[in-house]
Order: structure tokens, then sequence, then C-alpha cells
């Protein structure tokens, strides 16, 4: 059961998820269609969010859900559909342009950069969303990280929970940490959308509900959109305001958790028959 | 049409020889996961040695290819999977690309050391007499020769390709290649599949070797890469094939021979056109194949499902040093960088003072491998090509136009950088070990074409870089130069550590790690790539320079700069620590100063430094960080233990007075300790 603290409506929500036509979408898929040689992985599946809106999208393995995040980051170009951010079309950018319009992500199967501490994860991902980068910069000693950047990167660090292992290199650390590093890796880069592919993929109960919290408490305090693919069912219902389901490549229902759950389509497509 | 068959038909035996090196690099591909880049090496040892049986002491042709090709061969298969390969089975496959560029290297020079300089002339031939005309095709004579090589090669690949399609061992070792670690769950004994792979295709590789041996007129020791048209060759119709396909190697390979026989027959010999296609023709070939074919955008995806069992990267050695010793390591660096200057231009010997010069301008050029290998994780194999690039552009200058030297080393560095850009903009899609074959390619172009002309390369006598002269300053004198050099070494330094401090380096890093996570932070990977291959290039063509002024008033010949060079230069840096600026220098120096006390042996082991070092890179996908690195960390590891329990019995004497711990440990740095302390290669590999 959802916790009702965590449904209600976040500050930048302002209650999007009941009436998304009345505020401009931050993100909207429409009818997005890809194939992988003869196998139509999503077929004309659309998707629409508002700003500070959390969306759960779920579904069994193979129904679509991360080729879905790869199309929407820009991994993955769609053979057919259209993908508008903020009102601006992004279907032919590419993913780091992407990024750096607000659109961050983890990943199912953590992808850190295993030589690099914990603090310089969040100063890249800073660096990165200000499109730093000028060669000349460094050759004039300008890479250093300086004080602003410092601050917010702390500012998430702590946020995280993540503070007093920021010189750790992220080699040495466990699997939940390393979630909690993407996390905080996308976090530093202020995203307006948050896309989290099964970030409980691996941790045990507890570090679950410690990764659930931070990304509750990020939402609240950022106001972010979240789009959270996940398979554990609580950790959904304690941090969407309305789930997706995909199967077989197309949404075979939407709405709020317990309806959603309760749809006999959803069952079958988890169950494999009507319960 | 019966010219054009004239002139086809003999391509059909060339064919057949790029077939067994086509095959051989697909069959060792798939049944090893390693691009096996030592094969022609392989090759070349094989004929020699049955050369020298059947020749010099005088066996039945039989007995040699018996003892060579299935003795020798698998023999020598089996050695490099019993003392490298099966030590490395997770290391990526850049890493093996690696260690097999060190084999390479090592192997043909091991020959002459072995068995004696002398060119062997006339070599013997196998199964058909290749004086002989046995019949003619559309009026075509097939001479003993092409014969036996056309009937050897179809044979050999299709037992090859049935073994490998249809039996059970052929089944075992697509999965271990799959995955060694997964296969052996499932009942596999992979080190055994692994080894018998490799015994198979080094007896391919002998086998082309001793075909091959009719068509060349002589086997010299010294040059002993005289198999580079035949990699070339070998490696475009692998690349057809996508490296997964047989029997589209073998199609590609005979194809490819055909239509290099057809162009030399059609275009007017002496033509313009001619010298500028014929030379060409199978670099174009190769690298379009590169660069066009999608089928091998895969070849370095890392598809083992264990893969998460690796153990991680270790950490830098002076990221592990206790903060006590920094003040004395300081101290320390800078006494020796004193001590080395003044000694250098005050009672060290003229002969060292050339090889510091050398060795100093040599460690430029290596800190753009630092950069590009150690900061950006790509692999080039044409280092030493931009090195030439720099050279030939500085010399070329001051010779037609008076242009000063160090101005023309930058001109030089600069047109590099062009150089370099191009080649990123050209494979900016592709990375790892296709990147590497890009870069390989770029190199023997250059070396077979580009650096062949007086106006780039000086033909034969090289092109002679002067010694700098700045306003009234004369660098002409070797002492005097050496702080010219020392001077552009730091600048150098400095410029590589600023950008590896800075925000590209954090870049490269994270592109390192994750490209997937570092773009979708909105870290730019083309921009990134371009930056780090205009600058690298431009490093090695500014380095190339001063290194060809530091052989002056002798001109630097375009062998200076040729692939095998840009080879030796890559495993002599990845041997010694690619990953620091102090490991290029370590490298550059450390060339130079041993290639002069080398002089002091016979010529006979001349050639045993591109030795030592490439067996030093087989070391590298075990220690990725570099051999005195991973020394450093050690020796690290060791003074740490030894200031630890120095606190602890300092905090034990404290103890029996204030009863309270000398140093209280973070409890978080207590909880990833353990982790850390693997992360340090301590425990495993050493």
């Amino acid at each position: 059961m959802a916790d009702p603290a965590v449904l209600a409506p976040t500050p930048g929500a302002a209650a999007g998820a009941a009436a998304p036509g009345r505020i401009p979408l931050l993100l909207d898929a429409r009818e997005i269609s890809i194939h992988f040689g003869g196998v139509a992985a999503l077929k004309g599946v659309s998707l629409s969010m508002v700003p500070g809106e959390a969306v759960g999208l779920v579904g069994p393995n193979g129904a679509g859900k991360t080729t879905l995040f790869n199309c929407l980051c820009g991994q993955l170009r769609p053979s057919g559909g259209t993908v508008s951010f903020d009102g601006q079309p992004i279907g032919d950018l590419p993913a780091h342009v992407r990024a750096r319009l607000g659109i961050r992500r983890t990943f199912q199967r953590v992808e850190v950069f295993p030589e690099m501490s914990v603090r310089d994860h969040m100063i890249v991902a800073e660096r990165a969303r200000r499109g730093d980068g000028a060669l000349w910069k460094d050759l004039l000693n300008k890479g250093k990280p300086h004080r602003d950047e410092l601050e917010h990167v702390e500012e998430v660090l702590q946020l995280v929970g993540l503070t007093d292992l920021a010189e750790v290199p992220v080699a040495a650390l466990s699997l939940g940490h390393c979630r909690l590093v993407e996390l905080g890796r996308a976090l530093a880069g202020r995203p307006r959308l948050l896309m989290a592919d099964e970030p409980s993929s691996g941790l045990d109960i507890s570090e679950t509900a410690a990764l659930a919290g931070v990304l509750r408490k990020a939402q609240r305090e950022q106001g972010m959109a979240v789009l959270l693919v996940e398979h554990d069912m609580a950790m959904v219902a304690s941090a969407v305001d309305r789930v997706v389901v995909l199967d077989v490549g197309s949404i075979i229902a939407e709405g709020p958790f317990d309806t959603v759950v309760a749809d006999p389509e959803v069952r079958r497509a988890y169950l494999g028959r009507t319960a | 049409m019966s010219t054009f068959l004239s002139y086809g038909i003999p391509g059909i035996p060339y064919g057949c020889d790029f077939a067994l090196m086509a095959v051989g690099l697909v069959l060792t591909f798939r049944a090893t996961g390693v691009f096996n880049l030592a094969y022609g090496a392989q090759a070349f040892a094989a004929a020699f040695v049955f050369d020298l049986l059947v020749r010099s002491a005088h066996l039945p042709v039989a007995v040699g290819f018996v003892l060579a090709v299935l003795v020798m061969s698998p023999a020598l298969g089996l050695a490099f999977d019993r003392f490298l390969f099966r030590h490395i089975p997770t290391a990526s496959t850049t890493a093996k690309l690696v260690s097999s560029v060190g084999l390479l290297i090592a192997i043909p020079l091991l020959i002459p050391i072995i068995f004696g300089n002398t060119p062997r002339l006339n070599p013997p031939y196998l199964l058909f007499n290749p004086d002989h005309v046995y019949f003619h095709l559309y009026t075509t004579p097939v001479n003993g020769g092409e014969l036996s090589t056309t009937v050897i090669t179809v044979a050999v690949v299709a037992v090859v390709m049935s073994v490998f399609r249809w039996t059970s061992i052929g089944l075992q070792m697509r999965a271990v290649v799959e995955s060694r670690r997964m296969s052996q769950l499932e009942g596999i004994s992979s080190p055994s599949v692994a080894a018998g792979a490799w015994a198979l295709s080094s007896t391919l590789a002998g086998l082309a070797g001793v075909l091959l041996l009719p068509l060349q007129a002589q086997l010299i020791p010294t040059d002993p890469f005289q198999f580079t048209s035949l990699l070339v060759a070998g490696l475009t119709a692998a690349a057809i094939a996508s490296m997964r396909s047989l029997p589209v190697a073998l199609i590609a390979a005979v194809g490819l021979g055909i239509v290099e026989n057809l162009i030399k027959g059609f275009l007017p010999s002496g033509g313009l056109l001619a010298q500028a296609v014929n030379p060409a023709f199978p670099f174009v070939v190769l690298m379009g194949t590169l660069l066009l074919n999608p089928g091998l955008r895969s070849l370095d995806a890392n598809k083992d499902p264990l893969a998460g069992c690796d153990p991680p990267l270790a950490p830098p050695s002076v990221t592990i040093r206790d903060r006590r010793l920094e003040k004395p390591t300081r101290v320390g660096f800078w006494v020796l960088v004193v001590a080395f200057l003044v000694s250098s231009v005050t009672w060290v010997p003229g002969l060292w003072v050339t090889t510091l010069n050398e060795g100093l301008t040599l460690s430029i050029v290596f800190l753009s491998i630092t950069l590009m290998t150690g900061m950006s994780g790509q692999i080039s194999l044409c280092q030493a090509t931009f090195a030439g690039v720099g050279a030939f552009t500085a010399g070329q200058l001051a010779a037609h136009m008076g242009l000063p030297t160090l101005v023309g080393a930058v001109v030089g560095g600069l047109l590099a950088a062009a150089v370099g850009t191009v080649i990123a903009i050209v494979a900016v899609r592709i990375s790892g070990l296709l990147l590497g074959l890009v870069t390989l390619s770029f190199a023997l172009f250059a070396d077979q074409l580009l650096f062949q002309y007086t106006w780039s390369g000086g033909g034969l006598t090289g092109v002679a870089v002067p010694r700098p002269v700045v306003g009234p300053v004369d660098f002409a004198s070797d002492r005097s130069f050496l702080l010219l050099a020392f001077g552009a070494l730091v600048l150098c330094m400095v410029l590589v550590l600023l950008v590896q401090r800075g925000t590209v380096g954090r870049y490269l890093a994270a592109m390192r790690g994750s490209p997937i996570a570092a773009a979708s932070l909105g870290i730019g990977l083309t921009s990134a790539r371009l930056t780090v291959f205009a600058m690298s290039a431009g490093i090695a063509g500014f380095g190339g320079a001063l290194y060809g002024a530091a052989l002056a008033p002798a001109p630097v010949p375009a062998t200076n700069f040729n692939y095998v060079i840009s080879l030796v230069w890559m495993v002599a840096v990845i041997t010694l620590g690619s990953r620091t600026v102090e490991g290029a220098v370590q490298a550059g120096m450390g060339f130079a100063l041993f290639a002069t006390l080398l002089t002091y042996l016979p010529t006979r082991f001349s050639g045993i430094e591109p030795i030592l070092f490439a067996f030093g890179s087989v070391t590298y996908a075990a220690h990725p960080e570099g051999i005195l690195e991973y020394q450093k960390s050690r020796w690290m590891h060791r003074v740490n233990r030894l200031l630890s329990a120095y606190d602890q019995r300092r905090g034990r004497d404290a103890d029996l007075g204030t009863g309270e711990p000398a140093d209280p440990v973070a409890p978080a740095a207590l909880e990833v300790l353990p982790a850390a302390s693997l992360s340090t290669g301590e425990g495993f590999g050493g």
C-alpha cells in the first residue's frame, strides 16, 4: 500500500498527475516504435509527464521498459514516433545534448567510472551540465574545482549520504553504494527529469528502502520529474504518482498504482493468467 | 576476356596465401578471443625453421614439414597459451591485442639472435615443384607453387570449417570464447579447449609460412617484417568477414588476390596512376572495411555474463602514499632533477649526453601515448607516424624555407594534430580493437606510401632536422640541446598534467570508465575524442621534430617512424606505465639508455631491446597500470605497513599514558578498507 504522505503531489507537480493537460508537458513521447531485427520491441508507445511528476514504468521482463528509456535518452533511435522535452523536439538530438537539457538517468546494470572518486563523479556531472570542457581552460589551469561547484557537490553528497566516502575510488565500493553514486551523479547534474532504471536491482531490503528514501527526498527538494522503472512494487507504490504498464512493447494500463495493480490485464501480463 | 583471365588467374594462389592468413586470424579470434597480430610472426618463424631444417640440416622436406609445422608451430601456440593468454583469460580484447603486439615484435626479432643474420636464398617448396608448369588454365600456366598453395589452402579451410562448425570441440571453442568462466561452470575444461585452439591456429600459421616460402625470393632475418603485405591482405579479408565467417574470409582473400593482380595488369606499369593506386589499394580497402563494415562494431563488446567477477583496477600508487612521505618524495624529486641537469652539462661523457637527448625527446613523444592510451583508454598504433609528420615537416621547412627548427617543430606538431583530427573524425564511431586496427592501417599506409616520397620522408636518405637556434643562443652542441629538450619535456609534462587534472581529463576518465554513462551526463564523446586525438598527435609531432633534431646532423630516415616503431614505442610505454606522465619519461629515458647499453653487446643482439619491452608488454593485461607503477604500489603498501606498525607501537606507548588511541580511524573508512586494499592489487597477481 502506498504511503499517503509520499503520494501527495509534490510542490513542483501541482496536481499534474490529475490534470496533465493544463500544465505544459515536460516530456511528450508519441507513438514510439523500434524494431530489433524482426522483433518489435516498442509498438507505438506514448508517454507524457508534467514537471515534478513521478511516474512508475512497470512490466514483465522483455516488456520494453529499458528500450523506451534508451529511446527517450537518445541512446537508441526509434524507427517511428516523436519525442519532445519542454516543448522542444529532441528526437534528433544525441544523448549528451539531451542530458544537458536536463534528462539524466541511472542504469539497470551499474555504470560508474571505476577509477574516479565519488566526489569526482559529482564534479564531472556538474561540469557536463554547464557544458564545460574547453581545452584552453585546462591549459590555463582553470580546470580545478571551484568553490560553488564544490558546495553543490557537497549538498548532493549529503543528500545521498556519501559524504564519508567522497574520496574513495568507486571501484572499492559495494553495489549499494555504487547505486547511490549513480543516483548522486544524476542529481548533481540538476535534472528536470530523472530516469531511474531498476535502481533496486541487486540490493537487499534495507538498501532498497534507503535508496527509495533518497529518491523521494531528492524529488521533494529538487522538484524534478521522475520516471522509475522498477520490479519492486513496494518501492514503486511508495515513490510514484501514477503507473504505466508495458507488456510486449505496448502500454496495457496506466493510472494510480492501486487501480493498475488490480487491472486483470496487468495481472495476466505478470502472472500469465487472469487472477 | 583471355587478357582478363590471364591477369586474374595468377591472383588466385596469392589470394590463397592471403586466405591462410585471414582464416587463421578469424579462427584464432573465434577460438581464443585474441586478435592475434603475431600470426604473421608465427608464420615467419615456422618458415624460417622449415628452411633451416631442409637446407641446412639436410632433412627431407616431409620431416622438415612435420617438425616445423606439426611440432614446433603447435608447441609455440601452446606456449602462448600456457605462459601468457591463460593468465589473462578475462582481459579485454584491446589488452589482448597489446599482448599480441608484443609477441609480433619479439618473435621475429628472436630469430636472428638464435639462428644468425644470414639471408636464406631460394627457400624450399612443399608438395609441387614451383619451377614446373603442371597445366594451363585459359592459356595461363599454373606452376607447382601456385598449385600447392591453392590445393592446400582449400583443403585446410574445409577441414577447419568442418571442425569448427560440426564437431563437439568446435562448439566448446565457441562457448569458451563467449565466457571461459561460464563454460567451466557447465563442465567444459576451458583451459584445455583454449590450449587446443591455440595449437590449431598456430599450426595454420606455420602452414601459411611454409606455403609462402616459394613466393619469397629470400628470408631475411634482419627484416623480419617482410610479411607485412600478407598481414595487410589477411587483415582486410578477415575484416570483410567481420572476424566471424571462415568461408567469407576465404572468398574475400582470393578476391583480393585476383583484384590486386588485375589492377597491376591493367594499369600501365610505371604510369602515375599505377604508382599511386597499386601500393595504396590494399590500405584503402582495409581502412574502408574497418570503418564501414557494421559487423565489426561489436568486436570489443564484453559479452561475458560473469564479467562482474573481475577485480577492480588498481589506483595510482601516488593515491595510496602516506602523507608523511609526500615531503621527502618532493624533496628527493627536486634533488634528482638538479643532479641530473648539473651532471648532464658538466661531467657526463658525450655519448651519454647524446643518449639523454634522445631519451628526453622520446619522452615527449611518449607523453602522447600517455594521453591517448593512459588517459582516454584508446589504442593508437600510429604514434610514430605522427612523430614522423612532425620531424619531416620541421626538416623540410628548415631545408626549403629556412624556417627555424623550433617554429618548424610547432608547425609539425600542428600538422600532426590536424592529421590526428582527420583520423579521429573518420574513426569517430569506433574504439578499442577496431580503432587500433584503423590506426595501424594508417601507419602501414604512411610507411609504404606517404613517407616514401622525397618531398615528405626524404626518400631513402631521410630528412635532416637541424639543431635549433633561438636568437643569439645556438643549441648545436649536445649539452646545450639537452637543456632545451629538458625544457620542452617539462612544458609538455605540465600541459598533460593540466589536462589530466582539469575538466577534459575528468571527461576522458569518465569516457574510459563507461562511455554510455558519460554520454548520459552530457559529455560529448565526439568532442572529447577529437580533443585527445588532436592533442596527442600534436605532442607526438612536436616531440618527433625534436627527436629528429636530437639525431642531427644525421638525417632521420622514414624507417625511424614505421609501424613497427609505433608498436615498439607503445609497448615500451605500456610496459612501464601509461597512466602517469612519469611512466612516459621512464619509458623514454629507459628506451634510449638501454639502446646505448646494448651497443656494448655483439651486433647479433642488436634487436634485443624491443624484445625485452615486447615481452614486458604481455604483462599489460594483468597489470594495465604498468610494471613500474605496479611495483611502486607494492612498495608503497610495504612502506605504509611499516609506518602503520610504527604508529601502532607509538599508540600503545601513548595508551599507557593517556588511554586513547594515537590515530582514530573513521568508521566509514574502516568499512571500505577491505575492498580498497583489494583494488590496489594486493592479494592477486603478484
